[in-house]
């Protein structure tokens, strides 16, 4: 299977903050239509596509929201003040580039500050390259939301790119469905919304299905660049299976199952255990009586930020992955 | 028997997400006094036994532990590992522990001799990610019985100090379970109408999981959630509850009120000794998952006094087990013999 | 090798009975001549071919606690005996007094410690054991003030050849000396089991003095720093690497004639051996070198990581050696 970087872009540049999905839904009910059985979207905006089958119910979840920022306040000189939607550092953001789903686009500044380290949301604002607060205040509402700019970029090993977290675990399920084998198995996709947010859409989308087992793909962190970060994951090490973060102990038979097929079908692996962070998994595991879940991790350094970097083969390995877990 | 059971329970591991490994154990101590075990999926276990109505009531303690998950093999034959559940790192230091790997082995969380550190180093708090386990052996050898993912946990006999006191790691909350066993086997004594499920909830340490799936998986009426609570210590401030002085009342909005008073009442009649704690808001017990369950389930909370929560030697009085066992008992008698609907109309 | 037994005795230093019991008893069976002096340091005497007069010491006593007050809830306050890193007393069990009573020194929850207070090692002054007694009155009836208190810790094989325990610092010494004079050798030299070297190197001054030696071999266990993220300047020595040989101590210059002679004696026999790259700690050779008109010195040590603490931990290899290299040092003695 080779890498389909065309996908990949596409995916990274939908504009798709947590709680307003609609384009990369739309882009990706277009992409899989045609493989599945049944597609429907939930009260929160899940998109659940279904295989049917007659045996065990599988869940796969993967989260087409982002991380972004929102617009609190629209000053009378024409700036923007905002606040964060999902996890982000107010101290890494000065200078980004933001862009808004009108397509205008913007850079964080800061007021005059003593002290950089003390930098908080409050102190900053978008500044939206225009001289008229008329302008201003008829393309930007309160509201609205804008998302990091970065310019898509891949080399022969690695992708750089934006929402990577989580667009990479919609590229694979998206690529499993395509590559989908007959089975009797009962398999749920589950692109999830607002996960950015606090795993919102796969509390609901896991109450509505109940599965069996569910396993959500999701990037995790790597401990093999300068940031500092300690574990064992890495690039090019193979699919992540996680073993306990935040949210999840990873269920002893979904470590077997996991671990067991990547050797039989010579997938590379490598375990995960991640000290912070969670992971739909971890919504979806505690639904009614429980549901044993586990995580295939796409190893990403860099995140959060605005240049997400994975490598292309760690990618194949975890569709591989997938699709030996659909089979089972 | 409760002695037993504590010193066999705390010998043995069941740490958050690893409660699977040791259900022998629990079988043993239960099967007299039970009809059934079921277990929820997330790894809590359910003891049934059958009542002559339909009224369903949960006693929920948790099974499970703090303990340590190895997150990296290094050189020399240590391992590198992070917590699961809250751990105090001083508490880790000079320690003896067993890793659960493809067999059990042991190691010493060790630290760096006073001799080689600065007094500026030697003031600075010590965090996890500076301690290691020393196993002894060979990288190479280690990496074939050991991964990451593995848990350890310190390894500590459990020891009796003065009268009916303890201590042991892992108390927190075997001793609720413990408290459990004394209710299921007074009530096989006096008998019982109610359904009761003693449940042995899973990852409570790690954000109340295992109640939240076996209370979805029960539906009870009530339930009487059992945890431990801090017990007086010379650095306590003096609203602490002391040991020996029978189990905590919770008194606060996670908790039925009605219900709680019912339960202060019996305890008052029988002589059974109780002491009172106000929580305001989150109990960070089981309560925490129970009370909101489905349409909601109300809930008493009671906790054993326990000393040094969250470290090696956790320390308790036994008679405080066997008290409110028997007025847990006592209570659910009381609760057969009324209008249950009654006492919980608002 | 008696290191079972040895460490799993309490000997807190001015408290070293059930350690001297211990070596006397196995001085009877081994039938070798000894007396206790005034300080109750055990003096053994190995007859042999005798060239000079040779004293081979090790101490019996350990570092741990001592109960310094009853409070009037039943908890123990106490202080420590030899250097004790506050760092390890955090939840452990110990053992007080003659009868053993166990308690536990245990930590405020994690859930009431403030950001700040979170791993901070406790000053010994706000630590206290706990029994489980409800009232003073009750406590005094097991415990006294002045009482000794050793940690409990068992002695553990492990690992590749590694063992755990407490006090190995210096059990191993102790029962190097006693399976060195059930050797029989026909070398003269005395076999002396000090006590108080923790408090101060007390029993080693009489000791010396007695015996007045033209040679002192010590055997110690010394501290060893081979852990991860430790600069390999810094680790002091290393665990399986051999018999640590002294240079330099807060307490001597060991005599570098005699030191290098040790070295040559290793090499030639294929002793494993290593320096001792730590000018910090000292030991009994420092009173032994300056008593009276003096003598030279060599220490010979195990090397222990987490010293001081109660999981000690050291290689029966390198305590082999050890005892391999002494026991060829006091043999060329008589050439």
């Amino acid at each position: 299977m080779e890498f389909n970087s065309k996908l990949m872009k596409d995916l990274s540049n939908c504009f798709s903050p947590s709680g307003r999905e609609k384009n990369v839904r739309e882009f990706i009910t277009n992409e899989i239509k045609d493989y599945v059985d049944e597609i429907k979207v939930d009260a929160l905006g899940n998109l659940i596509a279904r295989k049917k089958g007659t045996g065990k119910k599988i869940l796969f979840s993967a989260h087409m929201d982002q991380i972004g920022l929102i617009i609190t306040h629209v000053d009378e000189k024409g700036f923007l003040r905002f606040s964060n939607v999902g996890g982000i550092n107010a101290k890494e953001l000065l200078g980004f580039r933001v862009v808004f789903d009108n397509g205008y686009e913007g850079v964080i500044c800061s007021e005059k500050l003593e002290e950089k380290e003390k930098i908080t949301f409050n102190k900053l604002y978008i500044d939206v390259a225009s001289t008229s607060p008329d302008f201003v205040k008829t393309n930007f509402q309160i509201g609205d939301m804008c998302v990091f700019q970065s310019q898509y970029y891949e080399t022969e090993e690695c992708v750089i790119c934006k929402a990577a977290d989580d667009r990479i675990g919609c590229y694979i399920l998206i690529e499993a469905i395509k590559n989908y084998s007959e089975t009797e198995t009962d398999v749920y996709y589950v692109f999830s919304v607002q996960e950015e947010v606090g795993c919102r859409g796969a509390v609901t989308a896991g109450y509505g299905i109940n599965p069996d087992i569910c396993i959500a793909l999701d990037v995790t962190a790597t401990g093999d660049s300068l940031d500092g970060i300690k574990m064992d994951v890495k690039l090019d090490g193979g699919a992540a299976i996680k073993l306990m973060d935040k949210s999840l102990i990873t269920h002893p038979e979904i470590k077997d199952l996991l671990t067991n097929l990547a050797k039989e079908n010579n997938i590379k692996y490598q375990y995960e255990v991640l000290e912070f962070g969670g992971t739909d998994a971890g919504a979806i595991h505690t639904t009614m009586s429980g549901v044993p879940s586990g995580v295939i991790s796409i190893p990403t350094r860099n995140l959060h930020s605005c240049s997400e970097i994975f490598h292309k083969n760690d990618v194949l390995e975890c569709i591989k992955l997938v699709n030996a877990v659909t089979k089972q | 028997m409760i002695k037993d059971f504590l010193f066999e329970i705390c010998s043995n591991q069941f740490v958050s997400g690893f409660e699977y490994s040791n259900g022998h154990i629990l079988e043993k101590y239960f099967d007299a006094f039970t009809d059934s075990l079921e277990r929820d999926k997330i790894g809590s276990y359910i003891f049934k036994s059958n009542g002559t109505k339909d009224t369903k009531i949960m006693l929920a303690a948790h099974i499970d532990e703090i303990g340590l998950m190895i997150t990296s093999i290094l050189d020399g034959g240590f391992l590198k590992f992070t917590s699961v559940g809250g751990i105090n790192a001083a508490s880790l230091v000079a320690q003896d522990v067993t890793i659960f790997g493809k067999e059990n082995i042991f190691g010493v969380i060790g630290i760096k001799p006073p001799h080689l550190t600065s007094d500026e180093e030697r003031k600075k708090p010590i965090k996890i990610e500076d301690l290691f386990i020393d196993t002894g052996y060979s990288k190479e050898y280690l990496e074939k019985i050991v991964s990451i993912g593995d848990v350890a946990v310190i390894k500590r006999e459990p020891i009796s100090l003065c009268g009916s006191v303890m201590s042991a790691k892992a108390l927190d909350d075997r001793a609720c379970v413990a408290v459990m066993i004394e209710t299921a086997k007074e009530l096989k004594k006096i008998s019982h109408k109610s359904n009761i499920y003693y449940t042995a909830t899973a990852q409570e340490e790690t954000g109340c999981r295992g109640s939240k799936t076996a209370g979805y998986k029960i539906d009870p009426d009530i339930a009487i959630v059992l945890d431990v609570d801090f017990g007086m210590t010379p650095d306590m401030p003096p609203d602490t509850a002391s040991l020996g002085k029978g189990p905590i009342v919770a008194i606060g909005g996670r908790l039925n009120p009605k219900l709680t008073k019912k339960f202060i009442d019996v305890c008052k009649e029988y002589n059974y000794k109780i002491q009172y704690e106000a929580v305001p808001a989150a109990t960070g017990t089981d309560t925490e998952s129970l009370q909101i369950n489905r349409e909601g389930i109300p809930c008493i909370l009671l906790s054993i006094p326990l000393r040094y929560m969250h470290t090696s030697v956790e320390t308790i009085d036994i008679e405080d087990v066997k008290n409110t066992g028997k007025a847990i008992a006592r209570f659910i008698n009381e609760i057969d013999n009324s209008d249950l609907e009654e006492i919980l109309c608002f | 090798m008696f290191l079972k037994e040895l460490t799993e005795l309490c000997g807190v230093s001015g408290y070293e009975y059930e350690v001297r019991n211990y070596i006397k008893n196995k001085l009877t069976e081994i039938g070798c001549e000894f007396y206790v002096d005034k300080l109750g340091n055990v003096i053994a005497h190995n007859k042999g071919k005798k060239t000079k007069t040779i004293m081979i010491s090790a101490h019996m006593d350990e570092v741990g606690l001592i109960v310094t007050h009853i409070d009037s809830n039943g908890f123990i306050k106490f202080k420590n005996v030899g250097g004790v890193d506050p760092k390890v007393l955090n939840s452990k069990v110990v053992l007080i007094g003659e009868n053993k009573v166990p308690g536990v020194i245990g930590s405020k929850a994690v859930h009431l410690m403030s950001q700040e207070e979170r791993g901070k090692a406790i000053p010994i002054d706000k630590l206290y054991i706990d029994i489980g007694a409800d009232s003073k009155d009750e406590a005094e009836k097991k415990v006294n003030i002045g009482d000794y208190v050793a940690f409990k810790s068992d002695y553990v094989e492990f690992g590749d050849n590694l063992i755990k325990a407490k006090a190995l610092d210096d059990r191993v010494g102790c029962s190097a000396i006693l399976e060195l004079l059930a050797m029989k050798l026909d070398v003269d030299f005395y076999g002396v089991f000090t006590v108080m070297e923790e408090v101060g190197l007390r029993g080693a001054i009489t000791a010396a003095y007695a015996l007045q030696p033209d040679f002192g071999i010590v055997l110690e266990g010394t501290v060893s720093a081979d852990m991860p993220e430790v600069d390999e300047h810094s680790k002091s020595t290393l665990i399986g690497k051999g018999a640590a040989l002294s240079i330099i101590d807060n307490s001597t210059v060991y005599d570098i004639d005699a030191v290098r002679n040790v070295e040559k004696i290793a090499k030639e026999n294929n002793i494993p051996y290593q320096f001792r790259k730590s000018s910090s700690g000292g030991n009994d050779a420092g009173p032994i070198h300056k008593t009276k008109e003096g003598a030279k010195v060599i220490a010979i040590s195990v090397p222990c990581r987490y010293i001081h603490s109660s999981v000690n931990v050291a290689s029966k290899n390198d305590y082999k050696s050890v005892v391999e290299l002494t026991k060829t040092v006091l043999l060329e003695q008589c050439k």
